[in-house]
């Protein structure tokens, strides 16, 4: 059954239990970082950091400083990017419950999956050769536990359940919110499975993707040029075929020299 | 002069040029193969082909793609002379289109390569610089994922344009054209061969205007 990771940034605290909570299941290692002025840390998703909460500052007209938080994973969408784009059959795979996962002994280090996803969410490895990024948990929610950030989410913030019935709690809250309050993510992409709500407008939120889709390039590469090339060399195929029954090869003329 | 020519046969080719030929060949079969393994998983056999499957094949098709990157500027050494223009003669070649359509009264005269030669070797040119230039940076991908995913789809438009010229290619030089193949097999063809395929060629030749 479809479920959905609905992470309601309004109770957020940037605790980052859901953090250290991913680390630990998926055993990632640390990673050493430096003081940039913002507590968002590390900067950014990376192959060993899989969920980070993102900080944004807003100033206020009185001086001071309002805090948008936003937990970043994998949104895992019905229909990935990244699984159309993927060459080795199998590596990129999509569990009924609806997380989307590298298998990580197939994948080879192409980076499509990092070049085509429209959340910009997989990192490549150098050192393994290979691309990582959030599992949804896949290994607990097929066995009927919860992610590990949602097991660990203190305040409420990230919960985890049948997806008709999160993303019914996911309106209810946002019109709860009233003002600016939306869902983010049950539209795009057929509906990821991990979806917000967000008191403020999308742009508001460090790197959330304001339309995302599938880009056009993957359609062209992939739905039109992919079967073209099929297409083309059998024409070819055909084509010089006919040409030798019906026109015949061009011989040198009889008797020359 | 040659002392081993054979009677009546012409050389057509230097040793350079079929080399040349055969690595581009080879290099350009392997990576359709290659290529067509990561773009099709039906066609995941041709992984198992390789010890290491799938990362293996890539890395080898990264690498023939070098192969073959340096191998053009060989061709480009041999061949981009002859074929990197168009004259009078090639202009009304295209209004026959060589003859290879429909019945013609005559076929314009060619050079080493008549009018098709040339505007494959020059589409050729364009998408060995299209291939590698967009092969190198989905391999190493330097730029932002903006620019990257639009590579793929001109590698891709590549196989397409590619494909089909690779078996228009093969069927001329080949059961197309009967006697063309020792061109870039042993090098000599008849005279019959030569008059009928490069006329002003085998003038030049044969009058000393040119060696090869």
């Amino acid at each position: 059954m479809e479920k959905v990771m609905l992470i309601d940034v309004s109770k957020c605290t940037a605790c980052r239990g859901c953090q250290v909570a991913c680390k630990q299941w998926n055993r990632l290692p640390g990673e050493k970082t430096q003081q940039q002025g913002t507590h968002q840390n590390p900067l950014d998703l990376t192959p060993f950091t899989w969920n980070l909460v993102r900080f944004t500052e807003i100033p206020t007209k009185d001086g001071g400083v309002r805090w948008l938080f936003r937990k970043d994973n994998c949104m895992h969408c019905t229909d990935p990017a990244c699984q159309r784009a993927c060459p080795v059959p199998g590596c990129i795979f999509t569990t009924a419950e609806g997380a989307v996962v590298i298998d990580k002994e197939k994948c080879i280090g192409c980076e499509y999956c990092v070049n085509v996803c429209p959340f910009e969410i997989p990192r490549y490895d150098k050192a393994t050769n290979k691309v990582y990024k959030c599992t949804f948990c896949w290994d607990r929610i097929s066995n009927g536990q919860i992610p590990a950030c949602a097991k660990t989410c203190g305040p409420g913030a990230v919960t985890f359940g049948p997806k008709e019935k999160m993303i019914a709690q996911a309106h209810a809250r946002a019109k709860a919110l009233g003002g600016e309050a939306m869902v983010y993510g049950d539209k795009y992409v057929k509906g990821t499975h991990v979806i917000y709500v967000l008191p403020e407008k999308i742009r508001m939120y460090d790197k959330l993707a304001i339309n995302p889709t599938i880009p056009i390039s993957v359609y062209l590469w992939k739905d039109l040029l992919k079967p073209l090339s099929v297409l083309g060399i059998g024409a070819a195929l055909v084509g010089t075929f006919f040409h030798y029954v019906i026109k015949g090869p061009k011989r040198p003329e009889e008797g020359g020299e | 002069m040659n002392m081993a020519k054979p009677k009546n046969l012409i050389l057509s080719s230097t040793a350079f040029e079929r080399v040349v030929h055969w690595v581009l060949a080879g290099s350009c079969l392997f990576l359709f193969l290659t290529g067509f393994g990561l773009m099709f998983h039906s066609l995941s056999f041709l992984a198992d082909l390789f010890p290491g499957g799938y990362p293996i094949m890539k890395l080898l098709h990264n690498i023939c793609g070098i192969v073959f990157g340096i191998a053009f500027l060989f061709a480009l050494v041999a061949w981009g002379k002859d074929t990197l223009f168009f004259d009078e003669d090639d202009k009304k070649w295209f209004r026959v289109l060589g003859g290879y359509l429909w019945e013609v009264k005559e076929v314009p005269e060619a050079g080493k390569f008549n009018a098709g030669q040339k505007t494959f070797f020059m589409v050729l040119f364009l998408f060995w610089f299209v291939m590698v230039g967009t092969g190198i940076f989905m391999w190493f991908p330097i730029f932002s994922p903006a620019i990257i995913r639009w590579l793929y789809v001109f590698h891709a438009l590549g196989v397409v344009v590619l494909g089909g010229f690779l078996v228009i290619h093969f069927y001329l030089g080949t059961y197309g054209n009967p006697g063309t193949f020792q061109v870039m097999g042993h090098g000599y063809v008849t005279k019959g061969w030569a008059k009928k395929h490069r006329a002003k060629w085998l003038r030049d030749v044969e009058s000393g205007r040119r060696s090869i």
